[in-house]
């Protein structure tokens, strides 16, 4: 099973959550209850998936999430958020996690996310799908520069069916693709979206200077 | 610029807040006497005393150059040089005193003035009493502007009509060029001193904005640590009161109910993301919507509609969350998914629900139960739009599409 880090200031749900998932024959590595700590954690114990809340003590769940795939990028991190902050999500996603969980998700929610993140799979809930859509959809219309890169009709599709509560077998049954390829689809937008990212930093630094020798 | 400092104590930023909260009432009751001396007025009066500066030595010299030119024209030739020294030896006074704002009492702006019409005063004694030009000339603008400055519209109208006063009095005759120069001090003192006074509104407005933006962001803030902390133990009584079931249960769902409605709020509170006035954020009002079976999903960003259309929008998907709880049964799950474009936005409602058979809408249609399906196509027709009922293997799906119509629909 995989080794698993649980970052949350909160001690009982890092408590709960660390019990859940040993419960289920997780290797829990290490725990923290700060930005800082998860950092310096993850370098010392280098878990393949992270259980992470969004807002923790300095620096915050984004931002642990850009060092923590920056450090070792085959690591998968999971928002496990309370949060009701629709941006720090998308943020959080756009830095490289590949799934998102509200806290109300039920135990069994939550290993089968786990499960699924470790095994690769992006998970997407219909809320974080709105979310992905209404960013490519935001910056296809402002975008002038085009360096961004769009969805495919089909990524388009596939998300949109996503949002509107599909699961992948439903969404493969109905466009007549395989569970694989449709997994395939939702995977490459989240990549796409991580791509935002990265031309909106290279901006940032051209705008700023600090691309010059 | 007032900002609280987001790393100090809690309690102490509460008591800053509410002092800051009692003072921007005052400051928004423009003006009161004491508006003036706020530092925002008192930069904008030293802006306008270091332009004022300018004017000064661009007067000094075209009034030393004419008086050098009009020597012959003095009697004795020597009260030239007198007046000439007075003018700037009192030029170069001014532009010290006036640079502090401590400095700049009425003493001084009177003595300014008193300066400007005795040098009118001498005229008549130093070039005789048919004389053409006054010694100072446009040189009295110096001291006419600083009182509009200093005093505003009434100061510079008080100011104009004495310089005119005395320059009129002294002539023999007013010809159309001397009443043009007296009518120009008259109303250019009132005219720059009423912009100075706007201008110092606008800056204590500007202030004042400033101080409201970083109280709202700091209150955000403490509201995203509180809300965080209740969000993170009503989302634990959800998740454990649903692994222990019985009464646990029912408090799970009540907290599970609560923890969404905070969460529907929190979104129409983020700071920055009002609406403007008129105007609705469609993706909150959309959000309300949720509940332990509804998932809503949509943008990050706000999309803003005008109030009317986004208020019929939320009733049409009500009505077809409505429509359902009815067919598919109370706790069928839904989802609501907003999409925004920049000519148009899309709602989508859909169950998991068998579906709706061929004929059977026809066959509500007979039976007159088409009332629910009727009304969201009512609603959504009449905003130039089009709903669309799709049914199928993966439940029922409504479609809204909506032209964005911009400000003014």
């Amino acid at each position: 099973m995989s080794r698993v880090m649980v970052v949350d200031d909160h001690p009982m749900w890092r408590d709960a959550v660390e019990r859940d998932l040993t419960g289920a024959g997780f290797e829990v590595v290490a725990t923290a209850s700060t930005g800082r700590e998860a950092i310096t954690r993850f370098a010392a114990t280098r878990p393949e998936v992270v259980v992470l809340d969004l807002q923790i003590p300095e620096p915050d769940g984004v931002q642990v999430t850009t060092e923590i795939i920056s450090l070792h990028p085959a690591a998968k991190v999971l928002i496990l958020s309370a949060s009701g902050e629709q941006n720090d999500v998308l943020a959080a996603v756009k830095a490289g996690a590949t799934g998102y969980l509200v806290k109300s998700a039920s135990r069994d929610e939550l290993l089968e996310a786990v499960r699924r993140v470790a095994a690769g799979d992006p998970v997407f809930t219909p809320g974080l799908a709105g979310l992905v859509l209404g960013e490519f959809q935001h910056s296809a219309a402002t975008e002038v520069r085009g360096d961004k890169p769009t969805l495919t009709d089909r990524e388009t599709e596939i998300l949109k069916l996503v949002a509107k509560g599909l699961s992948y077998r439903q969404i493969a049954d109905r466009l007549v693709l395989s569970h694989r390829t449709v997994q395939n689809h939702v995977q490459n937008t989240l990549r796409k979206l991580q791509m935002h990212n990265r031309v909106e930093l290279t901006r940032y630094a051209i705008e700023q200077g600090l691309d010059a020798d | 610029m007032t900002r609280v400092s987001p790393r100090e104590h809690p309690a102490g930023i509460r008591t800053d807040t509410h002092i800051q909260d009692v003072r921007g009432r005052a400051d928004a009751t423009l003006p009161t006497v004491s508006a003036w001396t706020s530092p925002a007025a008192i930069e904008v009066e030293s802006r306008l005393f270091r332009a004022l500066a300018v004017l000064r030595v661009v007067v000094l010299i075209n009034a030393l150059g004419l008086t050098i030119y009009r020597a012959a024209n003095f009697d004795p030739p020597a009260a030239a040089l007198v007046c000439a020294l007075v003018m700037v030896g009192w030029t170069v006074f001014a532009l010290w005193a006036y640079a502090a704002p401590a400095r700049r009492t009425a003493v001084l702006v009177g003595a300014d003035l008193a300066v400007a019409l005795g040098l009118l005063l001498v005229t008549p004694l130093v070039k005789g009493p048919g004389f053409q030009a006054s010694v100072p000339g446009f040189w009295v603008s110096g001291a006419l502007l600083a009182c509009a400055i200093h005093y505003r519209w009434i100061g510079g109208l008080l100011a104009g009509v004495a310089l005119a006063a005395v320059d009129l009095a002294q002539r023999q005759e007013i010809d159309q060029a001397i009443y043009g120069n007296a009518f120009l001090l008259l109303i250019g003192g009132p005219v720059v001193g009423y912009m100075c006074e706007s201008v110092q509104r606008m800056a204590l407005e500007r202030d004042e904005a400033q101080r409201a933006a970083a109280r709202a962001e700091e209150r955000a803030r403490l509201a995203r640590a509180v809300h965080d902390g209740v969000l993170q133990v009503l989302a634990l009584v959800q998740r454990r009161g649903g692994e222990l079931g019985g009464d646990a249960a029912e408090l799970g769902r009540l907290a599970g109910e609560q923890e969404r409605e905070l969460r529907a709020l929190i979104r129409g509170e983020q700071p920055g993301q009002g609406p403007a006035a008129g105007m609705r954020d469609l993706a909150v009002a959309l959000a309300e919507l949720e509940t332990g079976t509804v998932t809503v999903s949509g943008p990050a960003t706000a999309v803003e509609m005008p109030a009317r259309q986004a208020e019929e929008i939320v009733a049409a998907t009500r009505a077809a969350l409505d429509n359902v709880r009815r067919h598919v049964g109370e706790d069928a799950r839904a989802w609501v998914l907003l999409q925004a474009f920049p000519d148009h936005v899309e709602v989508s409602v859909r169950d998991d629900g068998p579906g709706i058979a061929e004929g059977r809408v026809i066959e509500a249609g007979e039976q007159g139960r088409l009332g629910i399906s009727e009304s969201i196509r009512g609603r959504i027709e009449d905003l130039g739009g089009k709903a669309e009922l799709i049914t199928g293997a993966t439940g029922t799906e409504w479609e809204l599409t909506v032209p964005r119509t911009g400000v003014h629909a």
